[in-house]
């Protein structure tokens, strides 16, 4: 039990990396980026393949992940300057789905849709599951505590107030003499480099990437995780994030209460309590768990 | 309107978390675990691979279970994602602490899971044919029922030429056994002087139409399929619109029933189909008839039937519930001189005397790496949208 309740909080961890990325990108800067699965798996296959391919070190193959990641998020941010909303978010899909193809297609490098197996974890092998399991949890929390510190930090600061103008009205914050363009590439590329980590850090604790994983399905978890917890919100991320997982893992447990449900049926009542779950938070909390305030600039503390 | 505090939050969040503490309570039984596609892609097969691993242990409980105890079934959905299926593999192992998980079907989802159930000591019997999975360094903890895909492809290139092929060519979506299908074909046809054409098409497109232009511009006589049906479908509606009249074959799971309600049986008629033969004939697979209640078995639910059985046979056979019992057993009870029996029941029966398992999808004897070995193939081939059939290897 309590190895299961350490790997779900590794998922978790993963999750709120997630939600934190996608907190700089969509909740601070008001871009949507619906290629969040993209920039996962080019983190995880970058950190699997360093590792696995290269044989560098665990920690350097998650240096590369989150550059790999921040340079395609700049290069793709770059690449989209003027586009906003709906067409933002087309072109991020399609660049998720550019990732999974070439990962599925390029043999050669990712091994197909194979996948890559055998990717080092740290002290895998010589620890017990359980104490594998402690270890990757410790990990990730430090990782999702130094990732929340950062950007609540990057949140309080005039660069944050900026991308909050840049969020609200785009013109009015280039009018008034913010660098918009290069605020919007910066705060993408930070994002990216976050979701970048989270998949680095997901294909070193499972051991194992494929295209299969990088699927939409996930995306519209984090999207989730991050409405609910409260966009914009930076604590509100980390919370929606454990909130989605406390769903998705603690619906399990209800199935069986119900007796004489076939298979097909207990998986369709998952879902509908997944589904359910949701849309209750967000009728009951539409600015979600924790809403975005104001936060107070750094230099009054 | 309701207000949902934090208080309240955290408190609902704790007695989630609690409840299985509860559910635990129950122990003194023998638990196994069912990983199947109840959602997703499979979710097709998934229910009735449950329903056969369930019926089985229905069957063996009510003789009394084994080792003195009964034996208790945790089911788990893969969603047909390999990152679900992980979670829901933590579950089983770490909560309900199955000593084998059953039914794991798609490829990346058993390569997924394959490292938690060697680390943790669990056995993993799965229906996923893609060679690199019996590969992984799993230490005996892994075996399948389902043929590797190299044996597949090869049987059906063989049955090409045999039915004479001379131009050959294979078109499918990318999957972890694309590449060494085209391999094998393409030794197969250079060995028989035939020539061989490959395309990777992209999977969930709504027309093939350029797709099928380009095979057929190589003018092969002899097209086989490489996906699953939904994509099948479309494929050879394309196939049959752009004229192509030479033959084709199509692994049986992807040409299935509902592929054949589909289309009309003018662009189904003539096709071949092929599959690892599910011993349709056995008292295994009346059984498992009997227990899903159906006049014929898909080969993914006989093979679940066959995981179950060897599971229980084998803790029997080495006095102990644990899944490396599973794993050091599982051998002695499935090969071997002993009487031959077909269900967990009769096996138990005969145990002391040494048996050999032999299930619903055919002899079960496995290779040192846990592939499956002797497996009988049927060849059919639709005629009026029905398929019958032509020929056993």
């Amino acid at each position: 039990m309590l190895s299961y309740l350490l790997a779900t909080l590794t998922f978790a961890g993963v999750y709120a990396l997630l939600a934190l990325g996608l907190n700089v990108i969509w909740g601070m800067a008001g871009m949507i980026n619906l290629g969040l699965a993209g920039f996962f798996a080019l983190g995880a296959y970058a950190s699997a393949l360093a590792t696995v391919a290269l044989g560098l070190p665990i920690i350097v193959g998650i240096v590369i992940a989150i550059a790999f990641a921040a340079a395609a998020g700049a290069l793709l941010s770059r690449l989209t300057l003027n586009l906003r909303g709906d067409y933002l978010a087309i072109v991020t899909l399609g660049f998720s789905e550019v990732i999974r193809l070439i990962a599925a297609n390029e043999i050669w490098l990712t091994n197909g849709s194979d996948g890559i197996p055998g990717i080092p974890g740290p002290l895998r092998g010589t620890l017990t599951p359980l104490e594998f399991n402690a270890l990757s949890c410790a990990l990730l929390f430090a990782a999702v505590g130094l990732a929340w510190w950062m950007t609540e930090r990057l949140r309080r600061a005039p660069f944050g107030r900026a991308l909050r103008a840049i969020r609200d009205d785009e013109t009015a914050a280039a009018v008034a003499g913010k660098p918009v363009r290069r605020y919007k590439v910066q705060a993408f590329a930070i994002g990216a480099g976050l979701l970048g980590l989270a998949g680095a850090a997901y294909a070193h604790f499972t051991s194992y990437v494929a295209p299969d994983i990088f699927r939409p399905l996930l995306t519209i978890y984090i999207f989730l995780a991050l409405t609910a917890g409260g966009t914009g919100n930076t604590s509100g991320a980390v919370i929606g994030a454990f909130f989605v997982i406390l769903i998705l893992e603690g619906s399990r447990f209800i199935e069986p209460l119900f007796h004489g449900l076939s298979g097909a049926q207990g998986a369709a009542l998952r879902e509908i309590i997944i589904g359910s779950s949701l849309i209750l938070i967000m009728r009951i909390r539409p600015q979600g768990l924790l809403a975005e305030r104001p936060p107070k600039s750094l230099r009054t503390q | 309107m309701l207000k949902l505090n934090r208080r309240a939050f955290l408190s609902a969040s704790a007695a989630t978390l609690a409840t299985p503490a509860l559910l635990r309570a129950q122990s003194g039984a023998i638990k196994i675990g069912t990983l199947t596609p109840l959602t997703g892609v499979g979710g097709t097969y998934g229910p009735s691979m449950r329903d056969a691993i369930l019926g089985v242990v229905a069957q063996v409980n009510e003789a009394g279970g084994i080792l003195g105890r009964q034996i208790e079934v945790a089911s788990e959905d893969t969603q047909t994602s390999p990152e679900a299926a992980v979670r829901a593999a933590r579950k089983l192992i770490d909560v309900d602490g199955v000593s084998a998980i059953l039914g794991t079907w798609a490829s990346s989802i058993t390569t997924a899971v394959a490292p938690l159930a060697w680390e943790s000591k669990t056995m993993l019997m799965c229906v996923s044919g893609a060679d690199s999975i019996t590969k992984l360094p799993h230490q005996g903890f892994i075996c399948r029922t389902q043929p590797n895909s190299i044996l597949q492809i090869q049987v059906a290139g063989d049955f090409m030429v045999a039915e004479g092929a001379t131009q050959m060519a294979w078109i499918g979506p990318q999957t972890p056994f694309a590449a060494s299908s085209i391999d094998i074909l393409e030794q197969i046809a250079a060995a028989n002087g035939a020539g061989m054409e490959s395309l990777i098409y992209e999977a969930d497109k709504s027309t093939y139409r350029s797709e099928v232009d380009q095979i057929l511009r190589g003018k092969p006589d002899f097209i086989m399929l490489g996906g699953y049906a939904a994509d099948s479908t479309v494929l050879l509606r394309d196939i049959w619109q752009a004229g192509y009249e030479g033959k084709i074959i199509g692994p049986a799971y992807a040409v299935n029933a509902g592929l054949l309600d589909t289309l009309p049986s003018a662009v189904t008629e003539g096709i071949y189909t092929w599959e690892g033969a599910p011993a349709v004939n056995s008292a295994a697979y009346a059984n498992v008839k009997a227990i899903l209640g159906v006049d014929e078995v898909d080969p993914y639910s006989a093979q679940t039937y066959d995981h179950a059985s060897l599971t229980i046979l084998a803790m029997a056979a080495g006095g102990d519930s644990s899944g490396d019992t599973v794993r050091q057993n599982v051998r002695s009870i499935s090969q071997g001189d002993g009487q031959i029996v077909e269900s967990a029941v009769d096996g138990l029966a005969a145990l002391a005397g040494g048996i050999n398992y032999s299930g619903a999808s055919g002899p079960c004897d496995f290779n040192e790496i846990g592939d499956i070995t002797g497996t009988q193939f049927v060849f059919k081939t639709i005629s009026g949208g029905k398929p019958s059939e032509y020929k056993r290897v």
